[in-house]
């Protein structure tokens, strides 16, 4: 039985000393596992994330990354082990070449010279930004520089990413591409954790989903199972996608109500009218 | 662990400027009524009062009667002590050095090789730390009692052109945002294994190059975006505004600015004597 | 009758970034119209040139940021190029994706009143006119705050009703809800709905939400790299599937289901919203 990836028991965190963000949150999240983070602003999402990583402690209770306690480590050495986007690209970028921002990273870890060199090359060819390799990425367009901050992340292949909003404004081609390329990372053992808004995905990608309102974690299931409850998602103020919808609208006909997907949606029912025109038959 | 800032605090920058910003406290007493341009006066009389003058007691009297006149108008303690927190380091020393390098007259408490504490320049010293704290504190009244639109628009009125004002309004209400968009910047280069803290000072400084250029390309983009909003809401340099709550004196300023003129008088005859 | 919005061979570059470097060409011949009290929703990937539109419909583009126009844009007749954006601000309303850098001032009421101001009405007037758009967006009671301190749906609704507040009668949309959470999208979407229905105020709305798209947009156009390259209803666009694949743009969750169940059943439907898959499939599984 490995280590969890991180496991956080019973945090408590409070902003500022006075507003309460987070109370009494435990959750394990194993390695090698994909895990949406969903819950309105507000709701404790992105204070969980930074605690996972250190950049935020908890007032009360405790964090462990990789088996070990987060106390005893500070973000820089924690960075080794969990990578995290940032929601804003502009909130980090700063080198006068795109290769430099990707290199500053792999300086940062102690890479030696060749491993560096080659890792560079090859996250610059992965994510097509070779054309860009030495240019400012200060004056890339808006879906270029978050292409960016994902390949400076992607480079240093932390055991744990956390992606925090990865996909907001950017259109469906490159949402994709980010997910297809986490997906990679995926299926050769690293833990993804999403914070996101975007339920499509969350019903698409995750294998786990952390359900948060108000500083308390509501649900920590499936995306099914979390879908499927539509009381436990009106607590949380969010809504499933489309498709989950329309599916808890036929529940009257025989339908489960947790589609995740569309082929999943189309599977239940050809199974239903299937089953049917056996029945008749 | 109390909080991020224990892990933060060893970091340039977050503890040079004070997440307080804005030191206004809203409340509903006279001294908010009156025109910031009153505030004003009051302030450059307070100013040349203290710097004219020296005597100990003048600088105590005026340091009473300004606790007075901010308890008056409802400012609570915490303001008060949050500017104490800040001048009684600067004080205490212009205190313990003024009498050595400024010995002066009888008699003599202590001496020792060429340095010589007389009395008089104990209380020399005295009344130069109480000015300070003085003149820091007639600041606060006008800044405790007087929002940043409020402010900014009584500097516009005498004779701020409006563009300087806007700037001036837009870059104190973006001060926090600014703040808080360099902590996420830090948090976002340690997050990549940035640790700045060891090594000699210089060293150091060019460590914060990744946090400061990034911290100057937002900036650069926020106020590229301003750009835009202000232009699409109609906003045209040079053309002639109207004011939605204009300012207006009224009789309580009158007396206050009565009181302020006397008091100037009473400074430099205080000074210079009476012709 | 003369649409109200007409954008006609529309090629825009910006100004050099740097001296000696080449201007950065962004429109194409861009050719578009809105009538009056209509919706139209422009799709298109990062990069395409759909906020550079935005700005060339209110006279930001050229006036403020140079670079060279040719081709025309249109108000209400009037060419932006013998405007200026003071004067277009009120025909043109824009609201940005941010709504942290398009709030300036430190209360509701001053942000909203800042237009007003700009165009020397009487204080009397810019009172009334303010608490028109408050009470229009439902944002009356949030009239002292600081913007700093709300949510971002009602952040955007400040950005909304400052805009309003000029009273223009075209609405220009930067996608408006890509920084809010759903709730946020969803307060400002029905309050968008509301004023289409109350003001009859044509809107440009740029997004990426095609899922929230049939419930406001009227027509559909698709900008990618500085050309219009599809235009007309919501499903006569999404209908143009190779298109929209290879740009790499999204159709909605239901229009997918309806291709799925069309190869399914032999059938040709073309869903838009949960309501009208609902029916349609409810009726066909009691059949």
């Amino acid at each position: 039985m490995s280590e969890p990836a991180v496991e956080l028991s019973n945090c408590h965190y409070r902003y500022n000393g006075t507003v309460p963000a987070l109370q009494g949150v435990s959750c394990t999240i194993e390695p090698g596992s994909w895990v949406a983070v969903v819950g309105q602003n507000g709701s404790g999402k992105t204070t969980l994330a930074k605690l996972c990583n250190g950049l935020l402690r908890p007032h009360a209770g405790r964090v462990r990354v990789m088996g070990q306690d987060a106390r005893r480590q500070s973000v820089a050495q924690l960075a080794r082990q969990v990578g995290y986007l940032f929601q804003n690209p502009d909130h980090q970028l700063f080198a006068p070449t795109v290769r430099e921002e990707i290199a500053f990273g792999l300086d940062n870890l102690g890479f030696d010279p060749a491993e560096k060199e080659e890792r560079l090359e090859e996250t610059l060819k992965l994510f097509g930004l070779e054309a860009f390799a030495e240019r400012p990425p200060a004056v890339l367009g808006y879906g270029l520089r978050r292409q960016v901050t994902v390949a400076s992340l992607f480079a240093l292949r932390p055991p744990i990413l956390i992606l925090d909003e990865p996909t907001a404004g950017l259109d469906w081609g490159r949402t994709k591409l980010l997910l297809e390329r986490s997906r990679i990372l995926h299926q050769s053992g690293h833990t993804i954790i999403f914070v996101t808004h975007n339920m499509r995905l969350v019903a698409e990608w995750a294998e786990r989903v952390l359900v948060l309102h108000k500083g308390r974690l509501l649900a920590d299931d499936t995306p099914r199972a979390v879908f499927g409850q539509p009381e436990l998602l009106a607590r949380a103020a969010l809504s499933p996608p489309p498709i989950t919808e329309l599916s808890q609208r036929l529940r009257s006909l025989g339908l489960r109500g947790d589609s995740p997907s569309v082929e999943a949606f189309c599977e239940e029912v050809a199974q239903l009218v299937a089953a049917r025109s056996e029945a008749i038959s | 662990m109390r909080g991020s800032g224990s892990a933060r605090g060893r970091e340039i920058g977050s503890n040079l400027v004070s997440p307080q910003f804005d030191l206004y406290v809203s409340r509903a007493s006279w001294l908010h009524r009156l025109d910031p341009r009153t505030k004003m006066a009051f302030v450059t009389v307070s100013f040349a009062l203290l710097l004219l003058n020296d005597q100990l007691t003048l600088m105590v009297a005026y340091l009473v009667a300004v606790h007075l006149l901010l308890r008056q108008a409802e400012i609570p303690w915490s303001r008060i002590r949050w500017l104490w927190d800040r001048t009684w380091l600067v004080s205490l020393m212009i205190f313990l050095l003024w009498p050595i390098f400024y010995p002066s007259g009888e008699p003599v408490l202590v001496g020792w090789r060429f340095i010589q504490i007389t009395v008089p320049s104990l209380v020399e010293g005295l009344s130069a730390a109480l000015r300070v704290i003085d003149l820091a504190f007639a600041v606060l009244v006008l800044l405790v009692s007087t929002d940043q639109t409020r402010l900014v628009q009584g500097l516009v009125r005498l004779g701020l052109p409006f563009e300087w004002g806007l700037g001036l309004a837009i870059g104190l209400r973006y001060l926090p945002l600014l703040h808080g968009t360099y902590q996420t910047i830090t948090d976002a280069q340690r997050a990549r294994g940035w640790s700045p803290g060891q090594g000699s000072l210089i060293r150091r400084a060019r460590a914060y190059v990744p946090a400061l250029v990034a911290l100057v390309i937002a900036a650069l983009r926020l106020s590229d975006a301003l750009t835009l909003a202000l232009a699409a809401r109609g906003f045209q340099p040079g053309q002639p505004r109207s004011v939605r709550r204009p300012l207006r004196m009224e009789r309580a300023d009158g007396w206050v600015l009565g009181a302020s003129g006397l008091l100037l008088v009473a400074a430099v005859v205080l000074r210079f004597g009476l012709p | 009758m003369h649409p109200i919005v007409a954008v006609e061979d529309l090629h825009y570059a910006y100004p050099p970034l740097a001296p000696g470097q080449p201007p950065v060409p962004v429109l194409h011949g861009v050719s578009l119209s809105l009538s009056r009290g209509e919706c139209l929703a422009l799709l298109g990937p990062t990069g395409a040139g759909k906020s550079t539109l935005c700005l060339a419909l209110n006279g930001i583009i050229p006036h403020l940021l140079g670079g060279s126009l040719s081709g025309s844009v249109r108000i209400g007749g009037q060419n932006t190029r013998d405007s200026t954006p003071g004067r277009l601000s009120q025909m043109v309303g824009l609201v940005f994706q941010e709504p942290e850098s398009q709030l300036f001032t430190m209360t509701v009421d001053d942000e909203v009143a800042f237009g007003l101001e700009s165009l020397a009405l009487p204080p009397e007037e810019i009172e009334a006119r303010l608490t028109e758009s408050l009470e229009a967006l439902g944002i009356d009671h949030l009239r002292a705050r600081s913007p700093l301190e709300l949510s971002g749906g009602e952040k955007q609704r400040v950005a909304l009703a400052a805009a309003l507040a000029l009273r223009p009668e075209v609405l220009v949309l930067d996608e408006p809800t890509a920084s809010l959470d759903p709730q946020g999208a969803r307060s400002l979407l029905s309050a968008v709905a509301r004023l289409r229905r109350e003001n009859r105020t044509t809107i440009l709305w740029v997004t990426h939400d095609v899922d929230r798209l049939p419930l406001l947009a009227d027509r559909v156009a698709v900008l990618a790299q500085g050309r219009i390259v599809a235009q007309g209803t919501p499903r006569e666009v999404f209908s143009c599937t190779d298109l929209l694949h290879q740009l790499g743009l999204a159709v909605p969750q239901m229009w997918e289901l309806s291709s799925h169940v069309n190869r399914l059943w032999d059938t040709d439907h073309g869903w838009l919203t949960v309501n009208e898959a609902a029916e349609a499939l409810e009726r066909r599984l009691r059949e």
